[in-house]
């Protein structure tokens, strides 16, 4: 990992470029510019530093203030290649799988008496093993596609209660119950919202998994929320199931970890990804007596910037609010966050339309 | 299976001819990766040359379990959870355990490869590979560890006859290696040249040999082995 700030400069810049060149409204992926923006940084950390803090100058509005939080983080980009390198490793697993079988029917349909019986078994596996490909590239790329231009800012423990009851028939049917002890008075998230929600949603459902079926303990999942010694809000997904190996307990992130293509889970590699490209941590440890724990952090919104926060936000106008995302992802609820932040004459004209029309708020 | 599919498993198995040998058993490839897939469709290849094959998911179950008889090969991944393919074929070699090493990894590290491949693996695939190629790979494993297991069943027969061999027998039969004359030897030890004759042809009986030359090969591998201490000639003068 390279602890560089001018490769975060790289993911910004190149990022705004490509949702610049979409087309209205839909975002394009984050696909093509990866290998340009690897390409980026490692041309910015040969720089001297001179080069790096006046490129940042350049690119992004990052106060200095910022600049120091940024630089005690890891790279996204690197996470963006680490993510990479999964999922081709993850690709190219079936794609053996798949080529090996179909090696074998040939072979067995090539002998004097085929055998129909061999050949159709592994044409089977084929065809799951072509399915199972299809759809992690569906996944991957309906994760990547989300390029927003801007972050939101949201808080967490709200985020959190909202992916707790979109996954409440998981947690029924296999028994579960949820805990949480949220801690009043968190400071806001700068982050992708869906992302770090997708995130959240793929710990509750590996906990839920791993307490599932057969597994005769308790069956408990608690989530907390509170903040680290130096301020970033700190999630932790608890649960009673049967533990990980903790020799194996730091590949856990090398791969996609749920292997059955459930459509919601996105693997382990990408939720660290996707965290460590907001500047957060993401690990797993053990809990007394049995069970898995997994924490990441957000870093706060830095305080002596709030101010130009609210500067920046003052003058929402329609046509941002409509730019900034794709009309179904646009919810009413989000601006309100954001009234919470700006004053009442600064709210987004749309969402007051909006909310005046619209009988649910 | 039907009998016509053990008719057809009859036809190919000339494939895995060469490899089976009637008296050191059926020959068994180790298939150790962590994927399922990728399991079920290396044994199913195998079984289209009439393989056996036997899976583990990782290398601590394989060290759990015992060693088929016969001669094996491993299919391994450089990529395991836990441990590393190569830390684990560093581990085997320092355990003696001299399994022949085919490794597949999705990476196409060249460090990696040459670390592999200096440390005794007999080859290095990359994924997706042609099942020929992998095929290939597999049969000179086998053929390389029957020749081992071969090589170790003569050393434990030649170290049971030499087992039954007197003390005095033992004496004789370092002098005649060395190419001394019977005569030379009843000189040097102080008995009759009549008891000399008596203690060779049992030392020849015994030992099964066929002649003087096969005896001084035999006589040769079990002092490779450290079992024979035989002086050699200048040492007995």
């Amino acid at each position: 990992m390279i602890n560089s700030v001018s490769s975060c400069v790289g993911v910004q810049s190149l990022r705004g470029e490509s949702v610049q060149s979409a087309d209205n409204g839909s975002a394009t992926t984050l696909n093509a510019p990866v290998p340009a923006a690897l390409e980026l940084d490692c041309t910015l950390a040969d720089d001297n530093d001179q080069n790096t803090e006046e490129g940042i100058a350049s690119s992004t509005e990052l106060t200095n203030g910022r600049y120091r939080t940024m630089r005690a983080r890891a790279s996204p980009i690197a996470a963006l290649g680490q993510m990479s390198a999964c999922i081709v490793h993850e690709i190219n697993q079936p794609v053996t799988a798949l080529l090996t079988n179909t090696e074998a029917a040939l072979r067995f349909l090539d002998r004097p008496n085929p055998d129909l019986e061999e050949s159709q078994h592994a044409l089977i596996r084929v065809l799951q093993l072509g399915n199972r490909i299809a759809e992690i590239v569906r996944r991957t790329h309906a994760l990547l596609q989300r390029v927003s231009p801007q972050k939101d800012d949201f808080e967490i423990n709200q985020a959190i209660r909202e992916i707790i009851s979109l996954s409440q028939e998981d947690q029924i049917k296999n028994d579960v119950s949820v805990h949480t002890r949220l801690a009043q008075g968190l400071p806001l998230v700068r982050a992708d919202q869906i992302q770090v929600q997708q995130v959240i949603l793929n710990l509750i459902t590996n906990a839920v998994e791993a307490m599932s079926g057969l597994y005769e303990g308790t069956r408990e999942l608690c989530i907390t929320t509170g903040q680290t010694s130096n301020g970033d809000v700190l999630v932790t997904v608890q649960d009673s199931g049967p533990g990980m190996d903790p020799q194996s307990s730091d590949h856990l992130f090398d791969a996609f970890y749920s292997t059955k293509p459930r459509g919601l889970g996105i693997g382990l590699s990408i939720c660290r990804a996707i965290i460590e490209a907001h500047g957060g941590r993401l690990w797993a440890s053990l809990s007394e007596p049995h069970g898995a724990i997994f924490q990441f952090t957000l870093p706060q919104i830095c305080s002596d910037r709030m101010p130009r926060a609210l500067q920046r936000r003052s003058k929402i106008t329609e046509e941002e609010c409509a730019a900034s995302e794709s009309a179904e992802l646009r919810s009413p609820r989000r601006c309100h966050v954001l009234q919470r932040t700006s004053s009442a004459s600064d709210q987004c004209t749309q969402c007051v339309r909006d909310r005046a029309s619209s009988s649910s708020v | 299976m039907t009998p016509v599919s053990q008719l057809i498993n009859g036809l190919e198995a000339k494939d895995a001819m060469e490899i089976v040998t009637h008296d050191e058993g059926k020959p068994t490839v180790l298939i150790v990766d962590d994927d399922p897939d990728i399991r079920e469709s290396l044994q199913c290849l195998l079984r289209t040359v009439s393989l056996d094959s036997r899976v583990f998911v990782s290398p601590s179950k394989f060290t759990k379990s015992d060693l088929p008889s016969g001669p094996t090969c491993m299919v391994l991944d450089v990529r395991l959870p836990g441990r590393s393919g190569l830390d684990f074929q560093r581990e085997l070699t320092a355990a003696n355990v001299n399994v022949p090493i085919i490794f597949i990894t999705g990476h196409a590290d060249v460090p990696m490869a040459v670390q592999a491949m200096k440390a005794g693996a007999i080859e290095f695939l990359i994924k997706p590979f042609r099942d020929q190629d992998l095929l290939d790979a597999i049969q000179l494993g086998l053929v390389n560890d029957r020749a081992r297991c071969e090589r170790e069943g003569e050393l434990t027969r030649l170290r049971e006859r030499f087992g039954k061999l007197t003390s005095r027998e033992r004496e004789v039969l370092a002098h005649v290696v060395n190419g001394r004359l019977n005569k030379q030897i009843a000189n040097d030890i102080g008995i009759s040249e009549m008891t000399v004759k008596i203690h060779r042809g049992q030392v020849v009986r015994k030992m099964k040999a066929s002649s003087v030359s096969q005896l001084t090969r035999m006589a040769d591998r079990l002092r490779d082995a450290n079992i024979f201490g035989s002086p050699k000639a200048t040492d007995l003068f």
